[in-house]
């Protein structure tokens, strides 16, 4: 058969890679020694399309969330700036492919339902102005609140009163999953412990303390 | 020990660190020593949970009450509670001479087959958004034998024949899943949809070359344009192929090879 013929004399057509995005600084991170083991989905040309059918783009966005969250959990990032993005999360160099910033945003937008986590939640911007910052949860607030209650408690510490400096990097912490979270979201975590009724914030700013229950 | 080390002044703040720090490593010990313990017993129960399902066949399947608490214990633990007849001695001696000896022996290796056919059920349901309904015979035996996510012993080691035979055991509940070939490989299609020769030819070609363009339709199947993109329409509209925008022209892929090397 004629069409059968020329299928087979078919190669594959070349791929033709973009230059690389530029590697710009990923905001809050800490290097981990291991190097992210990414999906073999990353590697598939249209992940980085959003899909214009409705189930298929349902399940893209569930793999694109699995995708963040793991991403940021491994290298221990709290915050994702959509204009300086990791170079190697949202884009694959070697294919020449790149989730457009309009679709990162939609993918966001995806992980900020409640009904999906959060897994992410925007920070306020200046007035007028969409954000284009947010936080990835790699663990809910709930989770971090407990994880640092139960470092208190195991240590011995209720009752005794810490400063929010001691908390985020000092030598008692060196270990914890929390060490070097940003500020604002340390007293975010610490608000959720303070209504539950475990800790009391007080002080301003730079010599505040925290007390636990 | 601070009654009787009445340490003042610059002692008593070592003495406290020392001693808070003594506490911390304690209580961390205290608490690495338990999570040990449980994730031990856990595993221990887990396991003989599942000889037990194992040994205990024959009266799961007749006692109904049984089955259902066995069914809620196991699925409160973790245990995969259709690795009942997971076992390939039974399977072997009926295997060879097809359905006769199915009939012959009874119960237990049809049992293998319909429960089979359960599992193939569930993997063409978990996919379906993903690739619309059309799943490799290969991609599906590979799940299969991965078992479900999160849950001991389920994983079911079966051939291609096997999985043939589990999904034509399937006719009498209405026919819903078909085997399908495209390109030399064979396709398990779940949705009642029927391919038009068109579809079946562009999956076709996409199994063989991984993504087609509809220029490339145009060009190797001496289509005209309109009737390309119709197809290409109609495939994408019943998710079973995905768009690459980011190509010289619109790509169109076949979702079979996301999981890949996974």
């Amino acid at each position: 058969m004629a069409a059968t013929a020329s299928l087979s004399t078919l190669s594959p057509p070349l791929y033709h890679p973009s230059p690389p995005p530029p590697a710009n600084p990923p905001p809050s991170t800490s290097p981990a020694s291991p190097t992210f083991a990414f999906p073999s989905y990353t590697t598939f040309p249209p992940f980085y399309t959003l899909q214009p059918n409705l189930t298929t783009r349902a399940r893209q966005l569930d793999l694109w969330s699995a995708l963040i969250t793991s991403y940021c959990a491994h290298h221990r990032l709290f915050r994702l700036a959509l204009s300086a993005p990791p170079a190697d999360l949202f884009a694959h160099a070697p294919l020449g492919r790149a989730l457009k910033p309009a679709d990162v945003r939609a993918v966001l937008d995806h992980m900020a339902q409640p009904a999906h986590g959060p897994r992410v939640e925007w920070i306020a911007a200046n007035k007028g102005e969409p954000s284009s910052t947010c936080w990835v949860y790699w663990k809910s607030l709930a989770e971090w609140a407990d994880a640092v209650y139960a470092w208190v408690d195991a240590t011995g510490q209720k009752g005794s009163v810490l400063t929010v400096y001691e908390l985020r990097e000092g030598d008692a912490v060196s270990g914890a999953a929390w060490r070097d979270m940003d500020e604002a979201l340390l007293r975010k975590v610490l608000g959720v412990l303070v209504k539950r009724g475990k800790a009391q914030v007080f002080g301003v700013e730079e010599s505040s303390g925290v007390k636990f229950f | 020990m601070s009654s009787t080390r009445r340490g003042v002044g610059l002692n008593a703040f070592s003495n406290a660190a020392i001693s808070s720090e003594q506490y911390a490593r304690h209580g961390q010990q205290l608490r690495s020593n338990h999570a040990e313990a449980l994730a031990n017993q856990l595993s221990v129960f887990q396991a003989a949970l599942h000889n037990f399902s194992l040994t205990h066949a024959k009266d799961i399947r007749s006692n109904p009450n049984f089955r259902a608490e066995f069914a809620r214990m196991c699925n409160a633990i973790g245990v995969d509670p259709l690795a009942g007849s997971n076992v390939k001695d039974i399977r072997g001696a009926g295997g060879g001479a097809g359905g006769v000896w199915a009939k012959m022996l009874g119960s237990s290796v049809n049992d293998f087959y319909f429960e089979l056919a359960v599992r193939v059920v569930e993997v063409c349901r978990e996919t379906r958004g993903e690739n619309g309904g059309m799943i490799a015979v290969s991609d599906v035996q590979k799940r299969v034998a991965k078992g479900r996510s999160g849950l001991v012993g389920g994983g079911m080691d079966a051939t291609e024949d096997d999985l043939l035979r589990a999904i034509e055991s399937l006719q009498p509940l209405g026919g819903m899943f078909k085997v399908q070939v495209l390109g030399g490989c064979k396709f398990i299609r779940s949705v009642p949809k029927e391919l038009n020769p068109d579809q079946a030819k562009v999956l076709e070609v996409i199994q063989i070359l991984g993504h087609v363009t509809v220029s490339m339709l145009q060009a190797n199947l001496d289509w005209e344009r309109a009737r390309a993109i119709t197809v290409i329409d109609d495939l994408v509209a019943d998710s079973l192929v995905w768009i690459d925008s980011q190509a010289e022209e619109p790509e169109f892929w076949s979702p079979g090879s996301m999981h890949e090397g996974g």
